[in-house]
């Protein structure tokens, strides 16, 4: 426990700039998406199994509040994978090391090219769904 | 882990790298995810894509779920085949990629043995879990509410 608070306290005063938050946000996306997956995973075997729980589960997942989850989880998934594809990319070619600003600058571009307008269409019908007219 | 002795007479500590030839296991698991990452990218970025943009959450029901795998009793297409053959690889790779990236960062904040081994342990019995039931479930198909 004492090294997560000292890792959160230190990193904080390492001002390692952005390759810090990459793999800060790399990380975190990581376990979100692990977390999310394990629940995930159990509820979609219940199509087989359970077909009345997988129903009531889809039901609970058309809620508000999954709405907002699955925007995180959007934008976790696109983060991971563009920065996980960076830093293979990286080390396939390390003579781009050279440059890490420009790489994570590319990272973050790419990332929002794929998720801008994912999360307007999500957010878009969502709004639509619970606010729109009847 | 070794000690040595350093020109000013000091013991020095040093560690074994971990991605060397000699530790074939943290090398292997290095290559794993990297190939599995990139398979994963393309997999995982379309299932999203065909679940949340194309269909819309409001639109997903027991129904189409049992549209694409195919029901249970019915006989398989094609279709059923590819989507179930799809769902498989991505469950597989997608779990163990998790795991390995998960045994990373607890072992980056737990540093006693015993319970690396007990929260891996129990974690990996969660993913095998989840895995058999996965497949198993994609085998024999969905069922029709």
């Amino acid at each position: 426990m004492s090294t997560l608070v000292t890792t959160i306290t230190d990193g904080l005063r390492y001002k390692g700039k952005q390759g810090q938050w990459a793999w800060v946000f790399h990380r975190v996306s990581g376990l979100g998406i692990m977390f999310f997956l394990v629940l995930h995973v159990f509820g979609m075997s219940l199509a087989s199994f359970n077909p009345a729980a997988h129903e009531q589960m889809l039901e609970l997942y058309k809620q508000p509040i999954f709405a907002i989850g699955e925007l995180f989880l959007a934008a976790c998934l696109v983060y991971h994978a563009i920065n996980g594809a960076r830093i293979a990319l990286l080390e396939l070619k390390p003579e781009w090391w050279a440059n890490p600003a420009k790489a994570m600058r590319w990272s973050i571009i790419l990332t929002l090219i794929f998720l801008a307008p994912t999360l307007l269409i999500m957010a878009g019908r969502s709004i639509q769904h619970f606010f729109g007219a009847p | 882990m070794t000690t040595q002795s350093a020109p000013s007479g000091k013991t020095v500590r040093t560690v074994k790298p971990l991605a060397l030839g000699r530790n074939r296991f943290e090398r292997a698991a290095w290559m794993f995810m990297r190939y599995s990452g990139l398979v994963l990218i393309f997999l995982a970025l379309s299932h999203f894509w065909i679940q949340h943009i194309l269909i819309g959450t409001q639109a997903l029901s027991q129904a189409q779920t049992v549209a694409f795998w195919g029901a249970q009793g019915n006989p398989i297409t094609i279709g059923n085949l590819i989507f179930r053959l799809y769902y498989a690889v991505m469950l597989v790779l997608a779990m163990v990629h998790g795991l390995n990236g998960t045994r990373q960062v607890v072992g980056d904040y737990v540093h006693g043995k015993q319970i690396f081994m007990l929260i891996m342990g129990a974690l990996t019995l969660v993913v095998g879990f989840l895995i058999v039931f996965g497949l198993f479930g994609l085998l024999i198909g969905a069922k029709a509410n």
